[in-house]
C-alpha cells in the first residue's frame, strides 16, 4: 500500500461550504450531460413567456393603468426561478432511486449542506431559464435595462433558495418520481396563479389573500418589481410592500420552510 | 477499552412491523479485527448495518462507534467509518473518477474542482494508484452505465476507502462478481486493513470469505446466536470425522469397537474422532485401508448446522 493518503481538512467551515460546492457542482454537471434538459429550460419561457404572456397582454391587459410587458416579464423572470429550481429539486428523488441519496446521507456533513447543494445545483437550470425568459422576452419588444437585469441576478440567488425551501417541504419526504411531479405541479401553480407573477393581485381579497401573503413567491416578485419600478410613476400601483419588509418576509420564510423540509427529509430515511 | 464497535441491547422495529427485525443484540468489535456478521436472508444485517452506519434510527438500545454515540454524534460517527452497500449507490450518469471525486470532496478531502485535471496532485495520485490496484484504470473516465458490476463494485471500494476509515463496513460486497474479482477484492481489502489497521464490518452469503476472519457472529430471526472466532465456532458446533475403509471392513468395524468408536456405515466408513486425535485411531487400526482421508469442517458447515439446530431460518 502507498503512502499517499489523502488528510480531511480540519475546518468544519471549509467541509461545509465545500460539500455545498461539490453538491450543487454534480447537478449542473448532470446539466451538461443531459443537453436536452437545458434545451427543454430555454424553450419553457416560449410557452410561459410568450404563449401564456402574449395571450394575457392581447387580451386581457387593457386598463391596468401600467404596462403590462414590462410587469409580465418580471413576473415570469421570477417565476421562472421558481418553477425551474422546484422541479430540479425532484432529482432528490431520482438520486433516491438510484440509490445515491445514501451516499450523500453517509458523508460527515450537515443535511443542510446537502439541501442547499441541491438548491443551488438547481438554480443553475433556473437561470438558463431566466436567460431565455429574456430572449422572448426581448423577441416581444419588452427590456430592461443593464442596471435593472444586474440587480435582478443579484436577487436570484435568494429566490432560488427560497424556491428551493418551499420545494423540500414536500419533494423531501416523497420516494417516487410520480407524486414528484405532482408535486411540482401543486407547489408551482398556485405560486404562479396567486403571487402576481401573471395576473395583478392588488384586489384579492379573502381566502385568496391570505394564501398569496403566505407565499414566497408574492414576496420575491414585490422586491423585483420594486427594484425595476423603482423611481416610476407606476411603482405605486405595483409594488405591493416596502422592499425592507419584502426581504424579511423572503429570509424568514426561506428559513422556516428550509428548516422544516430538512427535517422531513433526513427524516425520511432515517426513519423507517 | 478497545472496542470500535459497540452494541447494546440494540432493537429496531420498523413501522407496521410487527415483530423487531433486530431484537435486544449486543456485541463489540475491537480496533483492526475482521469481524463478519453472519445470517440467513431478513436475518438483520442489513438493518444493523444501516443503524451502525447512521442511516437508519434504531428504537432502543445503544451503539457506540469509534466512542461516539451513532445516534447524538452521527456525524462524528460518520467521519470514521466507510461503507459499501449491499445495493451499488454509484451515479450513473457520473463516470467513474467524478463519482470518486463526488465522494472525496463530499467527505472534506480535497478542494472540488470541476476536472480531474484541475484536482490536486495528491487525489490525482491517489485515484490512479487505487484504480491501477483494483484494475479499473482503463475505466476509470468511462461513465458508470458502461462498467460491468464488477468494476462498478471495485470503484466503490475506491470510493469507500479514499477517506481512509477507521471502520469499513461491507454489506455483501462481493455479491455478483466472478471468482477472480472476489478474489482480487479481498486482496485489497486485506491490503489496506493491514496497512492502515482498518476495523472492517463484513456481511455476507459466501461463508467461505469469513473463514480468514478475526470473529464471527451469527444473527438469525433479528438475534444474536453464537459469537466467536471461526475455529472455536467449528470446534463447538462439528466435530472432525474420518472417512475409513479396508478391504476387510467387518475387521475394521471391530478394531474401531474396541476403542469405543461407532462408526456411521455408508459408501465408506465415517468416524468421529471425538476427544482422540486422528493419529490417535489411526495407530489402533491394523486392518489395511483402502480409503483414508480427515475431514476438516468449514465455517459453512458449522454456519448450516446452527441454524439447523436453531429450527431453520427466518422466513
Amino acid at each position: 500500500m502507498s503512502e499517499l493518503i489523502l488528510q480531511r481538512r480540519e475546518s468544519r467551515v471549509f467541509r461545509e461550504l465545500n460539500a455545498v460546492v461539490t453538491i450543487a457542482a454534480r447537478d449542473i454537471l448532470l446539466s451538461f450531460k443531459s443537453p436536452g434538459s437545458l434545451i427543454m429550460m430555454m424553450a419553457m419561457p416560449i410557452v410561459m413567456m410568450g404563449m401564456l404572456g402574449g395571450s394575457l397582454a392581447q387580451n386581457m391587459a387593457g386598463g391596468l393603468g401600467f404596462n403590462f410587458g414590462q410587469y409580465m416579464l418580471t413576473g415570469m423572470l421570477v417565476n421562472m426561478l421558481f418553477m425551474v429550481t422546484v422541479m430540479g429539486m425532484t432529482s432528490l428523488v431520482e438520486d433516491h432511486t438510484t440509490d445515491f441519496t445514501q451516499e450523500m446521507m453517509i458523508s460527515p456533513v450537515s443535511r443542510y449542506s446537502i439541501v442547499i447543494g441541491k438548491i443551488l445545483g438547481s438554480s443553475f437550470g433556473a437561470i438558463v431559464s431566466m436567460a431565455g425568459t429574456l430572449i422572448v422576452g426581448l423577441i416581444m419588444g419588452i427590456t430592461l435595462n443593464f442596471g435593472q437585469l444586474l440587480m435582478i441576478l443579484v436577487l436570484s440567488p435568494l429566490m432560488c433558495l427560497s424556491a428551493g425551501a418551499l420545494a423540500m417541504i414536500i419533494i423531501g419526504s416523497i420516494k417516487s418520481s410520480k407524486m414528484a411531479n405532482i408535486a411540482v405541479m401543486i407547489i408551482v401553480m398556485p405560486q404562479m396563479f396567486l403571487s402576481g407573477a401573471i395576473i395583478p393581485i392588488t384586489q384579492s381579497s379573502g381566502i385568496l389573500l391570505v394564501l398569496n401573503r403566505m407565499m414566497p413567491m408574492t414576496y420575491c416578485l414585490d422586491l423585483v418589481r420594486a427594484v425595476v419600478y423603482a423611481g416610476t410613476p407606476e411603482y405605486d400601483s405595483v409594488v405591493l410592500f416596502n422592499p425592507i419588509l419584502n426581504c424579511a418576509a423572503i429570509i424568514a420564510l426561506t428559513v422556516g420552510c428550509l428548516i422544516i423540509g430538512t427535517y422531513f427529509f433526513a427524516r425520511s430515511e432515517r426513519k423507517k | 477499552m478497545n472496542a470500535m464497535i459497540e452494541v447494546k441491547e440494540l432493537t429496531k422495529q420498523y413501522n407496521k412491523a410487527k415483530v423487531p427485525a433486530v431484537d435486544h443484540i449486543d456485541f463489540s468489535v475491537e480496533k483492526g479485527e475482521f469481524f463478519a456478521f453472519l445470517g440467513p436472508n431478513g436475518a438483520g444485517k442489513t438493518t444493523t448495518i444501516s443503524i451502525l452506519t447512521t442511516t437508519l434510527s434504531k428504537t432502543s438500545g445503544s451503539v457506540l462507534i469509534a466512542g461516539y454515540d451513532a445516534e447524538k454524534e452521527a456525524r462524528r460517527v460518520r467521519e470514521k467509518v466507510g461503507i459499501i452497500f449491499q445495493e451499488p449507490s454509484l451515479d450513473p450518469q457520473l463516470s467513474a473518477e467524478e463519482n470518486i471525486r463526488f465522494h472525496a470532496c463530499l467527505y472534506g478531502m480535497v478542494s472540488y474542482r470541476p476536472t480531474f485535471r484541475m484536482m490536486p496532485a495528491a487525489y490525482r495520485n491517489r485515484v490512479l494508484e487505487l484504480a491501477e490496484i483494483v484494475g479499473i484504470q482503463d475505466a476509470l473516465f468511462k461513465p458508470i452505465k458502461k462498467l460491468s458490476g464488477g468494476m462498478r463494485r471495485k470503484l466503490e471500494i475506491i470510493r469507500s476507502l479514499i477517506h481512509t476509515p477507521d471502520v469499513l463496513f461491507l454489506d455483501e460486497p462481493s455479491s455478483g462478481l466472478d471468482a477472480v474479482s472476489r478474489r482480487s477484492l479481498w486482496e485489497y481489502i486485506d491490503a489496506s486493513r493491514r496497512a492502515n489497521g482498518t476495523t472492517v464490518f463484513l456481511t455476507t452469503h459466501y461463508i467461505d470469505e469469513a473463514e480468514l476472519v478475526d470473529k464471527v457472529c451469527i444473527i438469525n430471526k433479528g438475534k444474536i446466536g453464537i459469537a466467536g472466532p471461526p475455529e472455536e465456532m467449528k470446534e463447538n458446533l462439528l466435530k472432525r470425522e474420518l472417512v475409513l475403509d479396508a478391504e476387510d471392513r467387518g475387521k475394521l468395524i471391530s478394531e474401531l469397537s474396541h476403542m469405543g468408536l461407532t462408526p456411521q456405515i455408508g459408501k465408506h466408513l465415517i468416524v468421529p474422532t471425538g476427544s482422540r486425535s486422528a493419529q490417535e485411531i489411526i495407530a489402533g487400526i491394523g486392518s489395511k485401508l483402502t480409503v483414508l482421508n480427515v475431514t476438516e469442517p468449514s465455517l459453512e458447515d458449522a454456519y448450516v448446522e446452527y441454524l439447523i439446530q436453531e429450527g431453520g431460518v427466518a422466513a
